[in-house]
């Protein structure tokens, strides 16, 4: 059942739209692909929704060996833009491989990093859940689990991240831009996510009124060529990630002189797999490493009763990512 | 109700929107301009075929997850279920009305006819406006097809056929 | 391609969004519906109270079982009359306004008590109070022939094992919708249904009133595939109902959450399943026991069992079925019922044997082929199952198949497997009208739908070829309750219940201007013999004399208003059968599964069909492409959720829901086995459920023989064959 109305407001300007955000009840709207279906299930019920859409932040520029998006590009528009494609052929690969063509001609980059988990419980009715409603209780951690997180996860909440996309930009250190009521700041993707603790109906760091503005990308060139985003699903297309794996090499004179690996569908947030990146670093690159690169990643891996699975998929998730980027080139 | 005027103005309320639970809303439709007044919650799919009656746009799951709600927003193709209608005030909306009628139809609707790409047709509308935005893309091959058509399910399952009918239009 | 292959006649309507479905039907006054249910799986509803809901605006009336008690007592009425609940989200009352958003708001300020009492929210909680179906659809529950118990303990090798399947939602793409009003005593429903006149029937029991006040139309759905039938009837009352009290036409459509639950799903199954063999690969032995779930406030079984005893030869033979009541939504049949879930377990169970045997397994099945129906002890009105595999081998390829385990694409593990598929074809009564007009215009009226099955096309097509006329001379008219009685869309057996009523129809009309030919001194025929007159390229002429002209001209000049003839034809008969009809099919599958990574991806089908007569290839084509993606569905993706602790169904959309994309698609190869069958009516069986069935075991089997793993429960998921890299 959908929530109660909201109203509807169109912000005029950075200043205005963050003015309206910071009042009491009021949500941002960008591509509103998430944000209308958690109202539509009852599951968010703004009183106001603000549309930042009309913003004049949906610049694309790669210039400096820098990539800066505006959050309020159009996935699709990321994904076609020919330096996007030319120099971060990872992100645009990423891109295509979310939702469908015309979700992805709708939702925004800023979006897309703040949309909320698909937790069943979380996107349900009559059941509980504590992030839709704190202290109601976790209905998956003893129920159906098979979405659920196999690390960061806390006694209130197992729920994983959805994006896609986050996942990827963390494994090439993005940062991003925030205005908010205490002025602008930049900060690591990474630090906009946080764990569910005792208090999982908050995702992320931001406070009222702030507005993600951009993200920016640096030099990834010593990546290229070894980067890949590998999204493990149960149909071909059109599906969340049962479990994704970024990961990106970069090997000098043989070796292994720096590394990234990141997965999705296993944790509250895009879950840096540390452990394997430092294994990785002065290693000549082999399939026996590899293998030991995801025996690494899964070590304190917590499953519930449905989605042990994800462990032996992991493992070999990360395996695959970095046997299909790790080869002679 | 549909207010028909001769122009094609873009934009009606270009400036700031005050809060609103009802506002005033202009698109073109269909190379027409039309004027609607309507409740903040209303989606694009909603304006279109309750307030409109261009019922040829169909609601599938009203969430985003099917495709039949298919519309051309500015030449981009959306899911006009999960658009709320006030994000798109002036923009100009494309809807199978205006794509083809029977007596003239685009080559796409011909080549679904040919090649038995519907059913039940619950899904068409989409599967059309769909696969025009895609073959504008030029899709290189059939993978190409079938992956830039996979946000519109059908559950009679006429897949192969609506593939075969835009590879023949893309001349693949 | 055939000139049988005509486009589907309402394909230009559809392909423009001109083809209106009935919930889109305008109506002035029109007030929009919303539901109002209750979360608690089983109890009483104590109260609800509207008056928070009065003050939203625009609200105009609720209903609640208050207001359905006038209604009479029936299983349709069962839900709405009574205060039990029965399942989470079940809808207690409909709130109407004057949009569907102010509908909304006011539906959610309704305030309901309820009184919860402890509920079965699973099969495995209520095992001990599994019981025995009467029935299962038209068939005995239990059936025994020989010993099979004794034949099971004396064979050379037994394959048993217990096989699952899960509870599937059908999902067409037109949610249920209902747009109605009253005129005086007299009700007009226009409503997404697959049985025009059943649910006239319903609404004339339910409101006690005469059927011909009652006017139901559907003449078009946007898909059923078995839902759209009993379980919508509760709730298009309380629109009925909500239409009487307010004096103005009513709107009710469903959301996609609530198709998860209230229009029904196809059954949950538990099949324990033994095969006893000869060592020389005879079936000396089945045993097929079934336990199902259904609902509390209503009872149905597929006859998932059913199809084992007849599709091979074995003297011994035993099946039952079982149901366990839970506090979950009830089932009903979905495309391909019975078949789909006791094909996946006696066709993964040969493919078993086939292996423990030692047999190639298109080759164990030719071996225990059935030549004529053993549990009745009658004749096949026609079987060509054994071309069925003949064929489909011979176009898949399956006398290169690679050993198991053996064949890879990069890192694709691949396998093959096959399946056998069958559907009984049966017939409903039905009457079909032709009229034609002095001009040669021809008008064909019945009372079935078309669920997008192709009804509007086969009958255009058969009163065409009747009347020698091209199919653009004819209109067809289906779908409303003002025209003859047609049957149900279901069962596939639509084309079949009407090809003899058209027949009878189209024959009397050829006699009749026939007739009129030979008496009219201004026909070129006049005089002829009537047995040697034939209608052809829209004339009457003699066959051996070549004189002939159009028979719109033998109208012209009597100067009639046109003719009429109406034809009829009786249901299938089931106690005076001289043989037994059915439809068989083989498919054979290539499937990929990612090593390590566990995604499966069909990549080839082959699917050797033979079923009587194909009117339209083209549709025939796609009606079982079409089953054969259902089957897909069900092997790989469909399963529903629900959260014990509750009893609430979960991820009740199509994004969690996962049914195949395109993505999914692999290359179809059809194969139209066309048959003579000298005991159906043109030779005319069904179709449509064919390709449903057979596919999920083909795709298991096909899993096995790409990675050694026997998976016995369906959906087939990656945890299910997730191996080391
Ligand atoms: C059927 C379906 C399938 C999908 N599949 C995938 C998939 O495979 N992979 C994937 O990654 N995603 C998938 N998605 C999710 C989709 O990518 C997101 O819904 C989309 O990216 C959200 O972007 P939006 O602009 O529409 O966000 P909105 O819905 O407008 O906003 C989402 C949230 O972010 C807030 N917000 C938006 N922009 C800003 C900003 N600039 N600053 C601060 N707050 C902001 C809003 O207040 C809201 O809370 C799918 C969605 C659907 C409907
Ligand atoms: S995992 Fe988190 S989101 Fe899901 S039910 Fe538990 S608390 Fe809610
Ligand atoms: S109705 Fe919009 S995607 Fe299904
Ligand atoms: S034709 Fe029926 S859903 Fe596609």
């Amino acid at each position: 059942m959908t929530s109660p109305p909201f109203r509807y407001a169109r912000a005029t300007s950075v200043d205005n739209a963050i003015a309206k955000g910071i009042c009491n009840g009021s949500a941002f709207i960008a591509g509103g692909t998430d944000l209308l279906q958690l109202w539509k299930a009852g599951v968010t019920a703004p009183a106001e929704v603000v549309d930042i859409s009309r913003l004049p932040l949906s610049e694309i520029d790669c210039s400096n060996d820098t990539l800066t998006i505006g959050a309020l590009a159009r996935l699709s528009s990321v994904a076609a833009h020919r330096d996007v494609a030319m120099h971060h052929p990872l992100i645009a690969d990423t891109i295509l491989a979310s939702a469908s063509g015309q979700i992805r001609n709708m939702a925004t980059v800023g979006g897309n990093l703040l949309q909320r988990t698909r937790c069943v419980y979380f996107r349900g009715q009559d059941v509980p859940c504590n992030k839709r409603q704190p202290g109601s209780g976790c209905g998956a951690r003893d129920g159906v689990s098979r979405q659920a997180a196999l690390f960061g996860t806390s006694a209130a909440c197992v729920a994983t991240n959805a994006s896609d996309l986050a996942v990827v930009l963390i494994a090439l250190d993005a940062e991003i831009n925030i205005q908010g009521g205490a002025g602008a700041r930049r900060v690591c993707l990474s630090e906009l996510y946080r764990l569910p603790g005792d208090t999982p109906a908050q995702d992320t760091t931001l406070v009222a009124g702030d507005l993600i503005t951009g993200v920016i990308v640096r030099n990834v060139a010593r990546f290229a060529g070894r980067m890949t985003y590998l999204k493990v699903r149960d149909r071909a297309s059109f599906e969340f990630a049962v479990v994704s794996v970024a990961a990106a090499l970069h090997i000098e004179n043989g070796v292994i002189v720096e590394s990234r690996l990141v997965a999705g569908g296993i944790a509250p947030l895009p879950w840096r797999l540390t452990q394997s990146e430092t294994m990785l670093l002065g290693k000549v690159p082999s399939d026996a490493v590899f293998v030991a690169a995801g025996d690494l990643a899964i070590q304190g891996a917590q499953p519930l009763s449905e989605n042990g699975f994800k462990i032996e998929l992991l493992r070999n998730s990360v395996f695959r990512a970095l046997q299909t980027i790790g080869g002679a080139s | 109700m549909m207010v028909e005027t001769p122009t094609t103005a873009k934009g009606s309320h270009a400036d700031a929107v005050a809060t609103a639970s009802v506002v005033a809303l202009a698109f073109s439709i269909n190379g027409r301009h039309c004027a609607v007044e309507t409740v903040a919650t209303a989606m694009l799919l909603d304006v279109i075929r309750d307030q409109l009656g261009l019922t040829g746009t169909k609601k599938g799951c009203d969430l985003g997850a099917c495709g039949a709600c298919t519309v051309l927003a500015d030449g981009r193709r959306v899911k006009s279920c999960l658009a709320l209608a006030a994000s798109y005030d002036g923009a100009d909306i494309t809807t199978i009305e205006g794509i083809g009628t029977p007596d003239r139809l685009h080559p796409l609707q011909a080549a679904f006819i040919r090649h038995d790409a519907l059913q039940c047709g619950y899904c068409t509308p989409g599967q059309i406006l769909s696969g025009i935005a895609l073959l504008a893309e030029k899709p290189k091959d059939i993978a190409a097809i079938r992956e830039g058509m996979s946000g519109n399910l059908c559950r009679c399952g006429a897949y192969p056929n609506i593939v075969a009918a835009i590879a023949e239009v893309a001349g693949l | 391609m055939s000139d049988r292959s005509v486009p589907r006649y309402e394909a230009a309507l559809k392909v423009t969004g001109r083809a209106a479905y009935e919930g889109e039907v305008p109506a002035v006054g029109l007030l929009h519906a919303a539901l109002v249910e209750v979360p608690i799986a089983r109890g009483d509803v104590v109260a609800v109270d509207a008056s928070e809901a009065e003050r939203t605006s625009g609200f105009a009336t609720m209903v609640s079982y208050a207001d359905a008690e006038p209604l009479k007592p029936s299983p349709a009425t069962a839900l709405i009359r009574d205060r039990a609940v029965h399942f989470a989200g079940q809808p207690v009352a409909l709130v109407v306004a004057d949009t569907l958003s102010a509908a909304r708001d006011a539906a959610r300020a309704v305030r309901v008590t309820t009184q919860a009492r402890p509920s079965v929210t699973h099969m495995a909680q209520a095992l001990n109070t599994a019981y025995v179906p009467a029935m299962v659809g038209r068939f005995p529950s239990v059936s025994n022939r020989g010993d099979a118990t004794a034949a099971l303990a004396d064979a050379d090798r037994v394959v048993r094992h217990r096989y699952e399947t899960a509870a599937n939602i059908h999902h067409p793409l037109e949610p249920h919708a209902v747009v109605c009003w009253w005129e005086g005593d007299k009700a007009v429903v226009h409503t997404s249904t697959q049985a025009v006149f059943g649910t006239r029937a319903m609404i004339a029991h339910a409101f006690n009133m005469p059927p011909a006040d009652i006017r139901v139309i559907s003449r078009l759905l946007g898909g059923g595939f078995g839902c759209k039938g009993q379980l919508w009837w509760p709730w298009m009352f309380l629109a009925m109902l909500a239409a009487k009290k307010t004096g103005r036409p009513v709107r009710l459509e469903l959301t996609r959450a609530q198709m998860f639950r209230l229009v029904g799903r196809r059954q949950e199954t538990v099949q324990d399943l033994a095969l006893g063999f000869s060592t020389n690969g005879c079936l000396t032995g089945i045993a097929h026991h079934v336990t199902a779930q259904s609902s509390t406030h209503a009872e149905y079984s597929d006859a998932t069992a059913v199809y084992t005893r007849y599709l091979y030869a074995c003297p011994n033979v035993t099946t039952s079925h079982l149901l366990v009541r839970t506090n979950e939504p009830q089932p009903v049949p979905m495309r391909a019922p019975g078949t789909a879930p006791g094909l996946f377990a006696l066709e993964s169970a040969m493919d078993e044997a086939a292996v423990r045997l030692g047999f190639d397994p298109v080759d164990l099945r030719v071996r225990n082929f059935a030549d004529h129906d053993q549990e009745a002890g009658r004749p096949w009105s026609s079987n060509s199952l054994r071309d069925c595999y003949c064929i489909g081998a011979e176009r898949f390829g399956w006398a290169r198949r690679p050993a198991q385990g053996t064949a890879v694409d990069g890192r694709w593990r691949i396998g093959w497997g096959m399946a056998s598929t069958m559907y009984p074809a049966i017939r409903q009564a039905a009457k079909v009208r032709v009229q034609l007009a002095a001009d040669g215009a021809v008008l064909v009226q019945c009372g079935t739908q078309d669920m997008g099955s192709g009804t509007y096309t086969a009958l255009g097509q058969i009163t065409a070829d009747a009347l020698g006329v091209p199919v653009d001379r004819v209109t067809v008219e289906l779908g409303d309750t003002v025209l003859p009685d047609g049957p149900f869309s279901g069962g596939s057996q639509v084309t079949a219940s009407i090809f003899p009523a058209a027949a009878a129809a189209t024959a009397k009309l050829r006699a009749t201007i026939a007739a009129m030919a030979i008496a009219d001194e201004a026909s070129p025929l006049a005089g002829q013999r009537l047995d040697d007159l034939e209608f052809r390229d829209g004339s009457i002429r003699s066959r051996s004399g070549n004189v002939g002209e159009p028979w719109a001209n033998v109208l012209a000049r009597k100067g009639t208003e046109g003719l009429e003839a109406e034809g009829e034809s009786g249901a299938t008969q089931h106690p005076d059968l001289t043989a037994t009809s059915m439809g068989y099919g083989a498919v054979f599958v290539e499937i990929g599964v990612n090593a390590g990574l566990g995604e499966i991806r069909v990549r080839r089908v082959c699917g050797a069909f033979a079923a009587g007569r194909i009117l339209n290839p083209l549709l025939a084509r796609s009606q079982y492409v079409g089953g054969l993606v259902g089957g897909i569905g069900m092997a790989l993706h469909e399963r529903t959720e629900t959260d014990r602790a509750t009893g609430r169904m979960l991820g009740e959309t199509l994004a969690d829901y996962l049914i195949p994309t395109h993505a999914d698609m692999p290359e179809f190869d059809i194969a139209l086995i066309e048959e003579d069958d000298p005991h159906l009516p043109g030779s005319v069986k069904g179709i449509g459920m064919l390709g449903t069935a057979g596919i999920q075991a083909a795709i298991a089997n096909a899993v096995f023989h790409a990675v050694g793993k026997r998976v016995r429960s369906l959906p087939i998921r990656i945890e299910d064959v997730l191996g080391r890299r």
